[in-house]
């Protein structure tokens, strides 16, 4: 259980303060900030003992968001809680910053009001949490008056994450497959460790309580299906887009709630009554056949003790048709630096002193290009005679595939009670791939 | 207090009394009050001096009059604001019981809801007798939304009155609600049973309940899971079938939840399956995917928790993650607390396949920005060092070339250790520490190389000179351990290149006897004083001993340790937090403790400081008068926990001491491999540093076996810890031998910790 929940500022100031045990004063808000916050070294572990008080933080921008507790409690639920918190805190208001929490801190109070009781999570659906909230509403979708009308005739509890009588004009889902890939590569090109983590989020605006099915292209599915000669026809065909025919391994996944676990046990398939809004439907994590969106080659040379040459290119390795966004790439330099002339082919670069880092950004780029660029660093001469430990460079993309090859071969729903089928549903899918921590050591 | 800071924007130049003074005001202003956006802007504002910690009780009266409103939001701003004060203002509150208790009879679940959670928050005395009438109607409400309320309702009301007799009605109405549809109503009503039985040791699961909460099971959110897994450790299946029919039933969540659940799931498969150790290492291998997955989940917090768990699964699978080596090598932006943890864990992985790329993987991070971490990557080096002396040697060597201070100090630290557990690596040490001296500035390095010096002198040409160098600058030393070691070392290498040594070693003892202000350093001196006046042959008797032990690096290297050994704790804090400081970090966990530095010169390592616990322990033998000498203790056949209960309780005590020392401060381990060297076995330990702190012990001697509990905590001085012993059959003799050798371990390493 939770004894407590504060957040603050990166100063230390106390936005929000809740205490739900009485075992936790008011001291421990003071404990943390002097322990932790304005603590002299490094963050040691996100859980903190202080008179046999546990403080589990996380960080958010420079918000700090800390959970107190006196019990042994089990660490892995209260850092998911917190990281609910921070989902169910954007859905209401955007991006979590100062401002906002000062701004929407009456909204705070009450989701804190609604989200734990007595210290115990009760509920933090953002749908059905929209019910008991009565504060301007939820970000991503206006409240209509028949679900106003709803809130007297409450869960009676069957399913907790969806409310019955949900009623829209228009039957849409949106699916996000959101993905991270992960490099670590030699200076060689060799790939160290590469995974990827990805998320489904859906996002359902459907009347009734509907029943869904949702397949891609998983290996074991597939091969089953290959085995036994039987094509599921009527599934194949509207999501899939491009071609379906490649499989993917998927090391493991964890699903919502809502999903029937014996069912995907037994036959592998993923059917859930979906929650009303956003929610991710599944995480997973795979690690082999991945594509890397980008390959860096770098090369460092040292000229003399005053003087380095680094050349780095970037190779995009996907179809030419699509285009990667946000593309950054960091090259560190040497603490002794003293000037940096850049020189590259495409997009900007900027030697930032305050970071020890050359910056090239690029907008956009295509498919199977290739692009460098160049840079001579003057270094001072310094008596230090540590040698300097050449930290990875690192890289920041978007890109409108799956690294993972994961695809979405199709989503059904079925609502035996109302009057819609499946094809009037309007269904959208969308990939990302993000670069999570992408490096390649020079 | 922090409100000089206000940054709120809104008149920061007013103090706190003046702000309360025009908040009344505002507040009792019949405008404002009849401008609903006003005057929750003003109530607005007391919250929010109310977070920064303002005193803002003086507005009760003004706050209660603002509750009695048809808006919700400005309901629950004052309920949260008589929450806070209530117990200040215990009068006043009652004036707004009469409100709420309407409240709770209102037409919409949700007012309802809201009034009885906010009426049981209330935290004052006497408040029990409003209260109970609306929680027992609650539990019974059509709305699932009140009756959650309700059920947490009971647990609150006995938190205010913890004496007050259990209300049986109160019990069953609960455990019959547990079969309530609302799937949250059934998980607060565990935890609220949980509370209010707490005395007679929580919620019973009995076998209906417990297959009752495993079919629920999968409509709970990941929060009820987890804590419904946790309750269900208390069932004890009746048989086997049984035991495997939930096994099967909890199959699904072992693979299939998020992370917090697969924790809680493999920790109830593995405390039920106790008695089946092929079933937990079979559920341990089906677990590693999702394991795996929260050491690389996006989240570092997650990440963290991940690797904590992994460590414990290691303690008895050693092989587990050997394949998977490479998800444990360090990203450059993750924080230190991960890359610490993945490091001790690559140390674990190691295996003849892999050595290769892991040493140069941990080579990579030797050359950290971080001091810290850099020398903890040389400390990782050197435990695989301990097994591949060769690469491991390499590497060390090389990097002194970087004559960096940090870096040279961890390395020598390392070759210590090294040296002393792998003989076969002494002359590549000795070779590899020349000019090292110019390098290394702090104490801890100082130390190691010293006694690297003093050790090995006869095969390090310049050691004496070194050593003077040392010697001369002693004035400006500050640290007592150095001088400690450096008095230590240089007579042993007297001993061995007497000419060369003489003069500076008569230098050193005037210096330390004649002028120096710690007690602790001139009674050294006068120590080797007299020793050297006794002899030489004698004093070489005293320091000879042997240059290294290879078989202490069985303590060093782990035994795998049964899962039931840790099964108990997986999954709750206590692998997280073992981690309390993570500074020290691989020294901790291993050996190779470089923060233990024992204050006899002949103390280094963790190893060290147990084998001179063996040598003070075989003084003791040896020098205790002539009764005491017959008696010997084995280890004898283990003892399982559960037989070691059955027979303390058999027992009668025999006899209590209380020994004039204070509770160990020393990791767990080493108090185990301390005791171990004496014959004793300990069976449990405390945390260190809980209050009170207990262990137990036993030991077998004369075809007598001793049982022995420590108590440290309320009740006893904080200095002193009391000893029961328990012994069948009696054998006064055997029992003060086992007293005092105990003693004397307790007090070597209380003496070494501080």
């Amino acid at each position: 259980m939770i004894g407590g929940l504060f957040i603050y500022n990166h100063k230390g100031e106390v936005l929000i303060s809740r205490v739900y045990r009485d075992d936790i004063g008011r001291n421990a808000v003071d404990a943390f900030r002097v322990n932790v916050i304005h603590a002299r070294q490094q963050v040691r572990s996100p859980v903190t003992n202080i008179a046999r008080t546990s403080f589990f933080h996380v960080k958010r921008s420079n918000i700090w968001l800390a959970a107190v507790t006196k019990q042994n409690v089990n660490a892995a639920m209260v850092f998911e809680f917190l990281y609910k918190m921070c989902d169910v805190m954007t859905a209401y208001f955007g991006k979590i910053s100062e401002e906002n929490i000062k701004n929407n801190f009456v909204l705070i109070y009450e989701l804190l009001d609604e989200i734990l009781d007595f210290g115990y999570p009760q509920n933090s659906e953002t749908g059905a949490l929209k019910t008991f909230i009565t504060q301007q509403g939820i970000k991503s979708q206006p409240q209509t008056k028949e679900e106003q009308s709803q809130i007297t005739s409450q869960v009676t509890g069957q399913i907790g994450w969806r409310r019955e009588g949900i009623k829209y004009r228009r039957n849409e889902l949106f699916l996000d497959v959101l993905e991270s890939v992960n490099l670590l590569m030699s200076p060689q090109g060799q790939v160290l460790s590469a995974h990827v983590s990805g998320r489904v989020v859906m996002k359902s605006y459907l009347s009734g309580m509907p029943e869904c099915k949702f397949g891609m292209n998983d290996k074991i599915v597939i091969d089953k299906q290959g085995k036994g000669g039987a094509t599921d026809d009527s599934g194949k065909s509207e999501l899939g887009g491009s071609s379906g025919k490649q499989s993917i391994a998927i090391d493991d996944c964890t699903f919502h709630q809502c999903v029937r676990l014996s069912k995907f046990d037994s036959e592998r398939s993923i059917s859930f009554i979906p929650p009303d809004g956003e929610y991710e439907l599944m995480r997973y994590r795979t690690t082999k056949d991945i594509i890397l969106p980008f390959r860096v080659i770098p090369l460092v040379r040292e000229v003399g003790r005053t003087k380095l040459e680094v050349k780095v290119v970037i190779k995009s390795n996907f179809k030419p048709s699509l285009l990667a966004q946000k593309i950054e790439v960091r090259i560190p330099t040497p603490l002794n630096t003293s000037g940096v002339q850049v020189i590259c082919m495409k997009g900007k670069a900027k030697y930032k002193a305050s970071e020890n880092a050359i910056v090239w950004k690029i907008k956009r780029m295509a498919g199977m290009k290739e692009s460098q660029i160049s840079a001579e660093i003057e270094l001072l001469p310094t008596n230090d005679k540590k040698k300097w430990a050449r930290p990875p460079i690192s890289m920041n993309f978007e890109v409108p595939f799956a690294p993972s090859g994961l695809k979405v071969r199709y989503l059904k729903v079925f609502e035996p009670k109302l009057n819609y089928s499946d094809h009037d549903v309007i269904k959208w899918v969308r990939y990302i791939g993000r670069s999570g921590i992408y490096e390649t050591r020079c | 207090m922090t409100w000089g800071r206000v940054s709120v924007g809104e008149m920061p130049y007013l103090g706190s009394e003046e702000t309360v003074k025009e908040l009344k005001r505002a507040l009792s202003n019949p405008n404002v009050q009849s401008d609903r956006l006003r005057y929750r802007n003003v109530i607005l504002r007391v919250i929010r001096f109310m977070t920064q910690g303002l005193d803002m009780s003086p507005l009760f009266m003004e706050m209660v009059k603002a509750g009695a409103s048809v808006d919700i939001v400005q309901k629950k701003l004052v309920y949260l604001y008589m929450c806070t004060y209530a117990k200040l203002k215990p009068d006043l509150t009652l004036l707004a019981i009469n409100t709420l208790r309407k409240d709770c009879a209102d037409p919409n679940p949700m007012v309802r809801g809201l009034a009885l959670r906010n009426m049981c928050n209330l935290r004052m005395p006497g408040i029990t007798e409003y209260i109970q009438q609306p929680v027992l109607t609650g539990l019974r409400d059509k709305a699932s939304y009140v009756r959650r309320v309700a059920v947490l309702g009971c647990a609150k009301m006995r938190n205010l009155q913890p004496d007050a007799e259990i209300d049986g009605t109160v019990v069953n109405e609960l455990y019959g609600l547990l079969r309530d549809p609302d799937p949250v109503v059934m998980v607060n009503c565990l935890r609220a049973l949980e509370e209010i039985l707490k005395a007679e040791g929580g919620v019973v699961i009995n076998k209906p309940i417990a297959h009752h909460l495993l079919n629920r099971l999968k409509d709970l959110d990941a929060w009820g899971q987890s804590e419904t897994l946790g309750f269900l450790l208390r069932y004890r299946p009746r048989d086997d079938t049984e035991l495997f029919d939930i096994l099967n039933l909890l199959d699904g969540h072992l693979q299939g939840g998020d992370s917090a659940v697969t924790a809680a799931t493999l920790r109830l498969f593995l405390q039920l399956a106790s008695g089946h150790p092929t079933v937990q290492a079979d559920a341990l291998v089906r677990a590693r995917g999702p394991l795996l997955a929260t050491c690389t989940a996006s989240s570092r917090e997650l990440r963290f928790t991940g690797l904590c768990h992994v460590q414990r699964v290691l303690r008895s699978l050693p092989a587990q993650f050997s394949p998977d080596y490479k998800k444990f090598f360090c990203s450059y932006s993750e924080p230190g607390y991960i890359k610490f943890r993945k490091m001790e864990i690559l140390v674990e992985l190691v295996n003849d396949d892999n050595v290769v790329l892991v040493l140069e993987e941990l080579q990579a991070y030797c050359t950290d920005v971080s001091p810290e971490l850099a020398q903890a990557a040389i400390f990782a080096v050197g435990r695989i060092g301990r097994t591949y002396s060769e690469r491991g040697l390499a590497i060390l060597t090389g990097l002194l070339g970087l004559r960096q201070e940090h870096i040279t100090s961890a390395v020598v630290q390392t070759f210590r250790d090294l040296v002393w557990l792998c003989p076969q690596s002494t002359a590549c040490v000795c070779q590899a520490i020349a000019g090292c001296e110019e390098i290394i500035q702090d104490s801890d390095g100082k130390q190691a190389l010293i006694w690297l010096l003093g050790m090995h002198g006869d095969q390090i040409s310049g050691a004496p000179y070194i050593l003077e160098d040392y010697i001369d600058s002693l004035k400006t030393e500050l640290s007592t351990l150095v001088k400690l070691e450096l008095l230590t070392a240089m007579t042993r290498l007297f001993l061995s290149r007497p000419a060369e040594t003489q003069d500076m070693l008569g230098r050193l003892l005037h210096f330390c006897i004649e002028e120096e202000t710690d007690m602790c350093v001139r009674d050294r001196a006068l120590f080797y004083h007299r020793l050297l006046r006794c002899g030489v042959e004698e004093t070489r008797q005293v320091l000879g001993g042997p240059k290294s032990d290879p078989s202490l690096g069985l303590i060093a290297g782990r035994p795998e340790e049964p899962i039931n050994n840790w099964a108990a704790h997986f999954n709750t804090l206590e692998p997280v937090s073992s981690s309390g400081s993570v500074v020290a970090g691989i020294g901790c966990d291993g050996a190779a403790l470089p923060t233990l530095g024992g204050s006899d010169g002949t103390t280094h390592s963790a190893a060290n400081c147990t084998l001179a616990v063996q040598e003070a322990s075989e003084d003791l033998c040896s020098g205790l008068p002539e009764e005491a000498t017959s008696f010997s203790l084995t280890l004898g056949p283990a003892l399982t926990p559960e037989a070691f209960e059955k027979l303390w309780l058999e027992l009668e005590t025999f006899q209590t001491v209380s020994l004039p020392c204070s509770e160990p401060s020393s990791q767990p381990e080493t108090l185990q491999a301390a005791l171990q060297l004496v014959q004793i076995q300990a069976l449990a330990f405390s945390r260190p540093g809980s209050v009170p702190w207990k262990a137990y012990l036993y030991a077998h001697g004369s075809e007598t076996i001793i049982l022995a509990e420590l108590l440290c905590g309320p009740g006893s001085d904080e200095d002193r810890l009391l000893v029961t012993v328990k012994q069948e059959p009696r054998d006064e003799k055997v029992q003060r031998g086992f007293l005092s050798v105990l003693e004397t371990v307790l007090q070597t390493l209380v003496s070494d910790a501080t």
